[in-house]
């Protein structure tokens, strides 16, 4: 058990070093198309945590074919800054939805260099129009006799 | 060294020539993916066929990039990686495409656990457990709550359509294939002359597992890493201090203005 979790079989070290290194580059390359593609800013920023995991694979990778430290590290630095970028860019974000109430990349088009042409939707879609069919309970019992006085709900608890 | 593998052949040219055959899979592998992407992607109202046919795709590229994997020797070894990173890529796939937001952070956790679950593979238990800890525990739930505070009722009309999705997919295709392309040869570089030496101070042991691993990394991080460590612990203060400034900044009303002023007439 041991040696099937640690990949201590002697012929392992380059396999082992190139099929992470073939995982951790489909992690950054996703998280480079969610970047590209995706409008949402929260989504893009989930995008770049993506690409920070598709490193951290590759350096603990790269670490443990040399057979040092270095690469945790690094990983260990990569934890401590996604920390930062998060609650700064959170804030960010924060601010950037209290201006526009959207969480829209494009709301923020008029940054742009004034020679370049404004990303225009053609057609937005319009919106599901089927409500999603939340679960309801069976009725059991009978329905209590509502005071007309008494307001139904308190508006404070 | 394995006639099943694809990287090992001696010439590099050969190695990932597109005329051999595992070059030709990785060559179909990386585009199945990117039209897969290409489909998948939100392009405004739900097309059938399309989701059907970027799926089989998706899966078609996930089964040429398994099938170019290097052998690791054991069975039990091929299960347990394929396992955990199909996990990590799947999920990252979902996480890009889905369109609801709660959904993609609630992907992005699965992909967290996959992640997770390579690190322990390659010897890194540490770095496993404190992905799991910082990045689900504590990074996520915060892009959670973001999520709640700020999303609208219903899904928004910009989560429903995708910044030139073609693009990006061939973005990724071409990186995706460099990268692959340079993965493959490395095995004919020099670079496996360190596997044979032995392990030098701090460095890892022949067994990853050993009960002391933990305490080396620490003497590493804490030894030759100080000032960096003590930069971080830096930059994380500045990163809090930062983030107050901006939000206090932010509300900053008359009635802050009147307090202000009464706190400095009253000496």
């Amino acid at each position: 058990m041991m040696s099937l979790l640690s990949m201590t079989s002697p012929a392992a070290p380059m396999s082992v070093l190139q099929n992470a290194l073939i995982v951790g580059a489909i992690l950054f390359t996703l998280g480079i198309v969610g970047i590209l593609a995706r409008r949402n800013l929260i989504v893009m920023f989930l995008s770049a945590e993506l690409m920070l995991q598709g490193i951290s694979v590759s350096l603990v990778a790269w670490s443990r074919y040399h057979g040092d430290y270095g690469g945790h590290v690094l990983v260990i630095f990569i934890l401590a800054v996604a920390a930062c970028e998060a609650a700064v860019a959170l804030v960010f974000v924060l601010q950037a939805f209290g201006r526009t109430g959207r969480l829209d990349a494009s709301a923020w088009q008029s940054l742009r260099e004034s020679n370049l042409s404004w990303v225009v939707d053609r057609e937005l879609p319009e919106s599901d129009t089927v409500p999603p069919l939340w679960p309801t309970l069976a009725p059991a019992g009978v329905l209590p006799k509502a005071d007309e006085d008494e307001p139904l709900q308190r508006k404070h608890v | 060294m394995n006639p099943l593998s694809f990287f090992s052949a001696a010439d590099p040219l050969s190695a990932v020539g597109p005329l051999s055959a595992v070059g030709l899979l990785l060559a179909a592998a990386v585009p199945a993916g990117a039209a897969s992407l290409w489909l998948l992607l939100p392009r405004g109202r739900k097309n059938r066929i399309a989701g059907w046919l970027g799926l089989a795709l998706g899966g078609l590229s996930l089964a040429g990039f398994v099938a170019t994997g290097r052998r690791l020797g054991g069975v039990g070894e091929e299960a347990v990686f394929l396992t955990v990173s199909l996990v990590a890529v799947v999920s990252a796939a979902a996480t890009i495409l889905t369109r609801s937001p709660v959904y993609c952070a609630i992907w992005f956790a699965l992909s967290l656990a996959g992640v997770a679950g390579v690190l322990l593979l390659l010897g890194a238990q540490f770095l496993g457990v404190a992905t799991i800890v910082v990045y689900a525990g504590a990074i996520l739930v915060m892009f959670l709550f973001v999520l709640m505070l700020a999303q609208p009722t219903g899904m928004a009309s910009y989560d429903r359509v995708s910044s030139e999705p073609l693009l990006s997919a061939v973005a990724g295709a071409v990186l995706l294939g460099l990268l692959t392309l340079a993965i493959g040869r490395l095995s004919a570089g020099p670079a496996s002359a360190p596997t044979t030496d032995a392990p030098t101070d701090g460095a890892l042991a022949s067994d990853s597992l050993a009960t002391d691993q933990v305490a080396r990394l620490g003497a590493e991080l804490f030894g030759r890493h100080l000032v960096a460590v003590e930069a971080v612990g830096t930059l994380l203060l500045v990163a809090l201090i930062g983030a107050i400034a901006v939000v206090s900044r932010g509300e900053a009303t008359a009635a802050d203005a009147d307090r202000a002023r009464q706190r400095t007439a009253v000496p």
